[in-house]
């Protein structure tokens, strides 16, 4: 696990604008309507409503050049409501007037944010598609391009499943490998998607490990799925083989161009475990273990789901075409919501 | 539905964000959320019959900027816009924290105020919502005439009382 060496911390700190003590004549538009920061839990209580709070926070988090000030600032007096969105308030709560404690709370929550904590790791929770998920540093949050990556596996589940339908055979429940569960997003989701699937969770790292866990027993799903502390460049097949063989193996391996990594924003910087980021100098280092690993775990026709950088769907095919002997074939590469190439799929050839 | 000024609307809806916005591009195909070229909608609207919305015909955007996107970012501005470019209507979701959800509930509420657009007073969701404030009226009014009753009753009581 890797997080940003103290002393590089220590610059990063001296980059940040310190706190606005909105007093006099510091900025006559906060300090008009409200009190400073660190008085804020003192001001009448009763005159807040949620849109006046979501301004001023917004207000401060733009003062102290904190990036998506407006929807931070909205994620976090929306949660200390009970919901998730600022949109999905209901109408009701959006006109009462604040509570001292509720107040409490947002200044709590935002106090992080102006450190640029991540909002989900503010919250503590974050959500992928119909879950809530327990978020917590440095363990990495997951993506929203990732939830593409669930329904192309749920997809290429039902179209075996058609194919199979008129077979004599009965289709047993499909095993799913995942390589770098972190928060167990992608896991969890697939279980939810694809009725009694069992699932092998990975990850080398303990905290992850331990998160995909306590997600795991939060969702109630822990007769369906194993979690195992694994380092598939360092460990051996073997060791995963008797969970297989799988139908798929799944995975967000770390991707990043290693030279992008300085430039990533300070927010995953200092809080995400970079290891989970750093694909190496060509950002392919964990895809090329995962792919020579795929072979001895999958079934005949069995498939890899990646999610990789829009420049790697051709160097892993040049890589492919490099390793035959993998038996391996990049039988499609899919976009993201965004129109960038962003998941390839790939099969391992029946033989 | 007036499609121009609702479209301007959205634009303006987050000032100074104009510079982020990115010129409208194909929404990736979600074969989750639709097979074939056609939208079905799920959720209540899966039970009214309502204009048929295809994705060519949808322009959807999302604030997640130019960089890289994937693990590169962490933005949380998961807010999904989506226009039906023929009537020129546009939706703004941001329901929930998934951009997946916004983007079928997107596709819900859309899919409602293109039904409405073209058919008026015929729309299903017009009817439906006809039939719902009816309902809230008759139980006001019910609710009335008890009360009503019951203030009479009392007030026989404490006349008799006084006998």
């Amino acid at each position: 696990m890797r997080c940003l060496a103290p002393s590089l911390l220590r610059s990063f700190r001296g980059l940040v604008p310190q706190y606005v003590s909105a007093g006099p004549g510091r900025n006559p538009v906060l300090s008009l309507k409200q009190l400073p920061l660190r008085h804020s839990c003192s001001a009448s209580p009763g005159l807040m409503t949620a849109p006046d709070v979501i301004s001023y926070w917004q207000k401060v988090f733009e003062e102290n050049g904190i990036p998506e000030a407006r929807e931070s600032s909205e994620y976090i007096v929306s949660f200390v409501l009970g919901a998730k969105t600022f949109q999905s308030l209901d109408s009701g709560k959006v006109h009462t007037p604040l509570t001292a404690a509720q107040q409490e709370q947002i200044q709590q929550l935002s106090c992080k944010r102006l450190e640029r904590m991540p909002v989900q790791y503010v919250l503590g929770e974050w959500d992928f598609q119909d879950l809530t998920l327990k978020m917590r540093p440095p363990v990495f949050i997951p993506r929203p391009e990732t939830e593409d990556l669930i329904s192309l596996v749920v997809e290429e589940e039902s179209r075996k499943c058609e194919g199979k339908k008129n077979s004599a055979f009965s289709v047993p429940p499909p095993v799913i490998l995942e390589i770098g569960c972190g928060s167990g997003a992608i896991a969890l989701s697939l279980l939810c998607k694809i009725p009694q699937s069992r699932v092998l969770a990975v990850d080398k790292e303990d905290a992850a490990v331990d998160l995909t866990k306590e997600n795991v027993h939060r969702l109630q799903l822990q007769d369906r799925i194993h979690v195992l502390h694994h380092n598939v460049s360092y460990g051996s097949a073997q060791q995963l083989l008797p969970w297989g063989p799988m139908d798929f193996i799944v995975s967000n391996p770390p991707y990043v161009f290693h030279e992008d990594m300085a430039s990533l924003d300070a927010e995953i910087l200092r809080y995400e475990d970079l290891d989970a980021l750093d694909g190496g100098d060509d950002g392919m280092r964990v895809i090329k273990t995962i792919l020579t690993l795929a072979p001895s775990l999958l079934k005949d026709s069995g498939s890899v789901f990646l999610e990789v950088d829009p420049r790697h769907p051709d160097m892993v095919e040049d890589w492919l075409c490099a390793h035959p002997d993998l038996l391996l074939t990049l039988r499609a590469i899919h976009k993201d919501f965004c129109g960038k190439p962003r998941f390839l799929h790939i099969q391992k050839q029946s033989r | 539905m007036n499609a121009p000024s609702l479209w301007g609307s959205a634009l303006l809806l987050r000032e100074g964000r104009a510079a982020a916005w990115r010129p409208w591009a194909w929404g990736a195909l979600q074969l989750a959320l639709s097979r074939g070229p056609v939208v079905q909608a799920a959720g209540k609207s899966s039970s009214l019959r309502l204009v048929q919305l295809s994705e060519a015909e949808l322009r959807e955007q999302f604030v997640r900027g130019d960089g890289p996107g994937g693990q590169a970012t962490n933005k949380t501005s998961n807010c999904v816009v989506l226009k039906h470019v023929p009537s020129g209507i546009v939706v703004k979701c941001h329901q929930t924290r998934s951009v997946e959800k916004n983007r079928k509930i997107a596709r819900e509420i859309l899919q409602e105020k293109v039904d409405l657009f073209y058919k008026g007073e015929e729309s299903d969701v017009f009817k439906e919502k006809k039939a719902s404030e009816k309902k809230k009226q008759e139980k006001k009014r019910r609710a009335k005439e008890n009360l009503e009753r019951k203030k009479h009753f009392k007030e026989m009581l404490q006349s008799e009382e006084i006998k």
